[in-house]
């Protein structure tokens, strides 16, 4: 079995349950191979949480900290709410009878798949204790400094920000996101498909396969950074990155950082859809997830079509440059 | 705003003054210049115009660079405007005789017209469209009213809009933003100036292309004309002056047009110049001289646009003579018998022979002499006068007994004349109205428009004449009107040359006339002889303003001859009576205060040796040692009959005392070459036999037997072998009156020319096609076959009307291309882009299946469209929206 088939069946394996939604399962893939993590913006009850969880139980041996009830790697979910405390996230320091002595306890953050509930409606204090673990892969308490297993991968959804009780994050924080994508109502069909097959689906997410390992994972992590990007692909990125900097529509342009973070994207998004090299393709699918949340716009109508444009004039220049002989 | 901010926004307005400000005053100037050889109410110098115009760009700009309120500009610039005009509308009457109110209107105009124009380059993005629109509406509105048109004329005088208008359009995009002048923007800037000289290059490549002929008929009378400088050099830099036909050419031209001449008229300093000098066989029965008027052209049609007359050539029994004199070959002569009925004249008519030596070669498309001229033939000019006078000519004119000068001029310069006057009066008092003339022929030439001052001058007119019935009492009243003197006995009206210069032969605008009449009372011939043809025209008595040279019989020293001198330039009017034909009255009056010194009479040219024989020939063979040579001819004058023979004629001549010419220049019999067309005259002298013409036998066999060798006189070198098909064309040309391109001609050639762009526009997709399939076949290995073939199944695809939008090709494979077509659109992409975006080398089966997709794609179409898929092709939208780019997003960068 190769890595693509490896892949696919991950891919299937999590289409069993999240049905209807296979460019979303698509995108979280993508994201955990890319190292990264990922923002889900959706109304409740879309199915974000069962997709986390379906991923998380999909892969078998966690390493030895961890584990899961079923083998799987192991699957915290935080519920946020105004009211948490950073403390909460990460652990703390309480006292052990018997050693006579303070112990860190762990909290929720230590774990391989992390689903960050409704992130958007705890403090930005607690927003910010993210940040670290996010983009460090570390966790600071007190003195102590512990590591993050090197699988850590954080599915954080939000509710839309017009809804109330929320606190928008700030744009460092978005910017740590390698993705944020809209799930989305699925199609008639796919509905259907659900409401009829709803108590298999149900039973299902308790019986889900194991059908990759947490080293074979690793694995395909590594081989996503081996993904030959050509280097006009590379220069079209540039292009659409700088013209963001200068689009008229657009306040805030994406930073280096996005552009890095979405070469990374195009080289796990190739490897889903089982390639060892980028096409233009995976611009124009890759542009919006991780791109948008970095801009801010003029307005909304600029929020629609700007990057688009942008995508579109890009990738149409692309599409009409010809071979170019040297590989 | 920093200081620094301010250096910067100054520095953007001067690059700005450099760019478009610049370019757009040298656009005004242009256009004012055509301006001002079409209409006479601007008569005060182009560049001061420009100037102003100019001035108020500039100024209007800066304003409004730096952001001045519209409303508030415009109304002190309208206040402005209002005092000033309060402050000049007091200076009436004698003080308006340089007219600084007809002055004032036309400066402040032209300023209003560039500040306008500031105002909109400054203001409106696409202002210059607007501008070029306006521009270009001028100059075709004052090219339609040019009588000569030709191609290249039009195509002269446009072409500066064009390029400035393409020029715009080149720099407007640069204009929103901040011009750096930065090695790298400089770069980009030469980058799109240059683009825009190619596309001016191609634009000029193309004109040559299409309009070829056109321009080497032009070439052809250049080579013709440009004969004065024999070294090759054809003085390309005064082409479009000399081939702006007429009087309207360009400074620094080649000597005197009429125009310049009246305008002499008012620098009495230059006035002595002599024009030309005339031997006219006209004789009062007493033997005395009987001089003539000597008509150049007529203005005859009312131009509503410039508010006064014109010439036209489309008028009714047109006896004009339009024949280039200057460009006729030796001894070639001409004659139009249509004259005789055109002229609309049987009593007391009579036929003038006249001479005629122009001292310079500027007399285009006018034959210089006694109306109305019908028979030409160029004579050559003694040797001896060949430094005073160029060229010479003779005419024959059907002229009236009524005609003479004593009869034409105004009696105020000597009251003698009365009586004679009064003899042509009492003759003319037979014709009691127009009541039996062509109805077309008379609206034609008494077409008077109406309203303001032409109501007033018509009221003037018929007040003059409310006794009068007969035409000749009408004309007679109105010149005894410029005769009227005040209570004190002084002339009302007075001769004076400071009436406002009027540059152009035409009659001075009708506003100026209406002064003349009303207000100054001052003028010189122009006013007199506009005033009395508006007047008699309102009175409806046919009359035409003729301008040309009045004779003056100075001395009786050499009875016959005339000398024209450039103050002698006049204008007068013809009256048209019935019978007696067009008829010369001078309204001027004579200049009570200055007589100009009387001029010298000259010398009268040697008359030239009449030929009995001129050979119209071609040089077989030249024998330079023995000044022999061999001639072959069928066209001859013997003894001033043209003839035509039926066969052609092999002779020797003998050309050992002959005087070789060649573009009227002595040469040496070296300078002919077998092949050279060759004019041999012969002259009339005792020591030669001349046989007697004979009416019993043919003319080809009084040829035979003319002596042999024929003595040549004279060899006028015509044209060299390699010239002569230009030649040919100048002939051809002189035969038809020089190349004329009617408006007829032009419709077709344009639309030639469109249909063929239509074709090869229609064309384009398919060629296009052709071509990608060329390297299809031409592509070597995988990776480049797979591209071509990629580019041909997109471009085949998109014409099949398959189009693909915003979508990748990849997308468009799967969802357009495959479910119509399924032709493994969506594999073939899938191996190309593997080709295009891996690094590995191709494949094994790689080129199998590219040539297998190749294929297919042609098969399919044809397949599922059918044969008649191919007039896709045609469309050319279709074919213009592949190569179009997606919607550019509207990137307007912030302004300054």
């Amino acid at each position: 079995m190769n890595d693509f088939t490896k892949l696919q069946t991950l891919t299937d394996n999590i289409g069993t349950i999240i049905r209807g939604k296979p460019q979303a399962i698509k995108y979280v893939v993508t994201a955990l191979l890319a190292k990264g993590h990922i923002l889900l913006e959706d109304n409740p009850g879309a199915g974000k949480t069962v997709l986390a969880k379906t991923l998380a139980q999909s892969i078998s041996e966690g390493t030895i900290d961890f584990y899961s009830a079923n083998g799987g790697v192991a699957f915290k979910r935080i519920q946020f709410t105004p009211d948490l405390l950073p403390m909460d996230l990460i652990g703390s320091y309480i006292f052990d009878e018997s050693k006579k002595d303070f112990v860190f306890k762990k909290g929720p953050l230590f774990t391989h798949v992390l689903l960050a509930d409704e992130i958007n409606r705890a403090s930005p204090k607690v927003q910010s204790a993210l940040l670290e673990c996010m983009a460090e892969n570390q966790i600071s308490s007190g003195d102590a400094t512990f590591p993050l297993d090197q699988f850590f991968f954080t599915i954080a959804t939000q509710n839309p920000i017009e809804m109330e009780g929320t606190y928008p994050l700030p744009a460092a924080q978005l910017d740590r996101f390698f993705m944020k994508i809209s799930f989305g109502y699925v199609s008639e069909e796919a509905e259907f498909d659900i409401y009829s097959n709803y108590q298999a689906i149900n039973n299902g997410k308790n019986t889900v396969k194991q059908v990759l390992t947490y080293n074979e994972i690793i694995h395909l992590q590594a081989e996503a950074e081996k993904v030959y990007i050509h280097p006009e692909l590379i220069k079209g990125i540039v292009r659409m990155v700088r013209s963001t900097r200068h689009h008229q529509e657009i306040a805030l342009g994406s930073s280096t950082r996005g552009g890095i973070i979405f070469i990374k994207c195009l080289k796990a998004w190739a490897l889903v859809h089982q390639r060892n090299y980028v096409i233009e393709d995976d611009l124009r699918d890759l542009a919006q997830p991780v791109l948008h949340h970095r801009l801010i716009f003029r307005n909304r109508e600029a929020s629609r079509t700007a990057l688009q444009q942008i995508v579109d004039q890009e990738v149409n220049r692309l599409a009409k440059m010809g071979i170019t002989t040297k590989g | 705003m920093s200081k620094q901010d301010q250096y910067e926004r100054f520095r953007q307005l001067l690059i700005r003054w450099v760019l478009v400000l610049a370019p757009t005053i040298v656009i005004g100037f242009i256009t004012l210049r055509f301006l001002n050889f079409s209409y006479t109410a601007l008569n005060t110098g182009i560049l001061s115009q420009t100037i102003y115009f100019g001035f108020g760009l500039l100024f209007a700009y800066s304003l409004y660079y730096y952001g001045a309120r519209i409303v508030i500009t415009f109304l002190l610039l309208w206040l402005t405007y209002w005092l000033f005009e309060r402050m000049i509308n007091r200076l009436q009457g004698e003080f308006d005789v340089f007219y600084a109110t007809a002055r004032f209107q036309l400066y402040s105009t032209l300023f209003i017209f560039g500040w306008i124009f500031g105002f909109l380059l400054a203001r409106l993005r696409w202002s210059y469209i607007l501008i070029f629109g306006m521009l270009a509406t001028i100059t075709l509105v004052s090219i339609s009213d040019t009588i000569d048109i030709s191609l290249s004329y039009i195509l002269i005088h446009i072409a500066p809009v064009v390029v400035y208008g393409l020029y715009m359009l080149f720099l407007s995009p640069l204009l929103t933003d901040r011009i750096e002048i930065s090695s790298k923007k400089s770069g980009k800037l030469a980058l799109r100036i240059a683009l825009f000289a190619l596309l001016i290059l191609f634009a000029f490549i193309i004109t040559e292309r299409l309009f070829k002929s056109d321009l080497k008929a032009v070439e052809k009378e250049l080579a013709a004309r440009g004969a004065k400088n024999k070294d090759g050099k054809k003085g390309d830099s005064n082409y479009d002056e000399r081939n702006g036909l007429m009087e309207k050419g360009g400074k620094g031209d080649d000597g005197y047009r009429l125009k310049d001449t009246m305008r002499v008229n008012s620098k009495m300093s230059q006035s002595d110049k002599l024009m030309f000098c005339s031997k006219l066989d006209n004789f009062f029965p007493d033997g005395s001289p009987a001089p003539l008027y000597f008509v150049y052209h007529y203005l005859t049609r009312y131009d509503p646009v410039k508010e006064t007359f014109t010439r036209d050539v489309n008028v009714p029994s047109f006896d004009e003579f339009d024949v280039d004199p200057v460009n006729l070959p030796m001894y070639y002569s001409y004659t139009d018998t249509t004259i005789f009925r055109k002229s609309m004249a049987e009593k007391l008519r009579k036929v003038v022979e006249a001479q005629v030596y122009l001292s310079e070669n500027t007399w285009k498309h006018s034959v210089l002499g006694p109306s109305s001229v019908f028979s030409i033939q160029t004579i050559p000019v003694e040797k001896d006068f060949q430094k005073t006078f160029l060229s010479g000519y003779k005419i024959t004119s059907f002229t009236s007994e009524l005609n003479n000068a004593y009869f034409v001029y105004n009696i105020s310069a000597s009251p003698n004349l009365v009586p004679i006057q009064d003899k042509r009066h009492e003759e003319l008092r037979s014709v009691m109205g127009y009541s039996k003339v062509d109805h077309r022929f008379l609206e034609y030439y008494t077409q008077y428009p109406s309203g303001g001052i032409y109501d007033s001058i018509s009221k003037l007119a018929f007040s003059l004449t409310s006794k009068e019935s007969r035409p000749v009492d009408k004309v007679i009243a109105v010149r005894d009107f410029f005769l009227r003197r005040n209570e004190n006995g002084k002339r009302i009206f007075r001769y004076t040359l400071k009436a406002g210069a009027v540059d152009d032969p035409n009659i001075p605008s009708s506003r100026m006339l209406y002064n003349f009449l009303f207000k100054t009372h001052a003028g010189y011939c122009t006013y007199y002889a506009g005033a009395s043809l508006f007047m008699l025209r309102a009175l409806g008595v046919p009359t035409r303003f003729t301008t040309g040279f009045a004779a003056i019989n100075r001395s009786d020293k050499n009875k016959g001859w005339y000398w024209f001198y450039a103050s002698q330039a006049h204008a007068w009017t013809q009256v048209y009576f019935p019978g007696y034909g067009w008829l010369d009255f001078d309204m001027t009056i004579g200049n009570e205060e200055q007589q100009g010194a009387p001029k010298p009479d000259g010398t009268p040219p040697l008359p030239p040796p009449e030929p009995w024989l001129v050979l119209n020939a071609k040089a077989e063979s030249v024998d330079h040692k023995e000044k022999k040579l061999r001639v072959s001819f069928n066209q001859l004058i013997f003894l001033n009959t043209a003839y035509t023979l039926n066969q052609s004629f092999n002779r020797p001549v003998d050309a050992s005392l002959c005087r070789v010419m060649y573009n009227k220049k002595d040469t040496t019999l070296a300078a002919i070459h077998p092949g050279d067309s060759i004019i041999v005259v012969s002259y009339k002298d005792a020591a030669k036999r001349i046989p007697q013409p004979r009416t019993d036998i043919s003319i080809e066999d009084q040829v035979a037997a003319f002596p042999s060798p024929v003595i040549a006189d004279e060899i006028h070198i015509r044209g060299k072998e390699k010239e002569k098909k230009k030649e040919e064309g100048t002939k051809k040309g002189v035969n038809q009156a020089a190349k004329k391109m009617t408006w007829r001609e032009i419709a077709w050639m344009a639309a030639k020319g469109a249909v063929g762009l239509l074709i090869l526009m229609l064309l384009l997709p398919l060629l296009y096609l052709f071509y990608r399939l060329i390297r299809v076949a031409m592509a070597r290995d995988a990776a480049a076959k797979a591209d071509q073939v990629y580019r041909t199944a997109l471009y085949r695809l998109h014409m099949a009307g398959i189009e693909r939008e915003n979508e990748t090709p990849l997308d468009y494979a799967r969802t357009k291309v495959d479910p119509v077509f399924s032709i493994g659109f969506e594999e073939f992409m899938h191996l190309y882009l593997r080709l295009k975006y891996s690094q590995k080398i191709p494949q094994p089966g790689d080129s199998a299946a590219i040539n297998q997709f190749a294929n297919r794609v042609g098969f399919s179409i044809r397949k599922k469209s059918g044969i008649f898929s191919i007039f896709n092709y045609f469309n050319v939208l279709l074919a213009l929206r592949y190569f179009r780019s997606p919607q550019k997003n509207d990137y307007e960068p912030p302004s300054l």
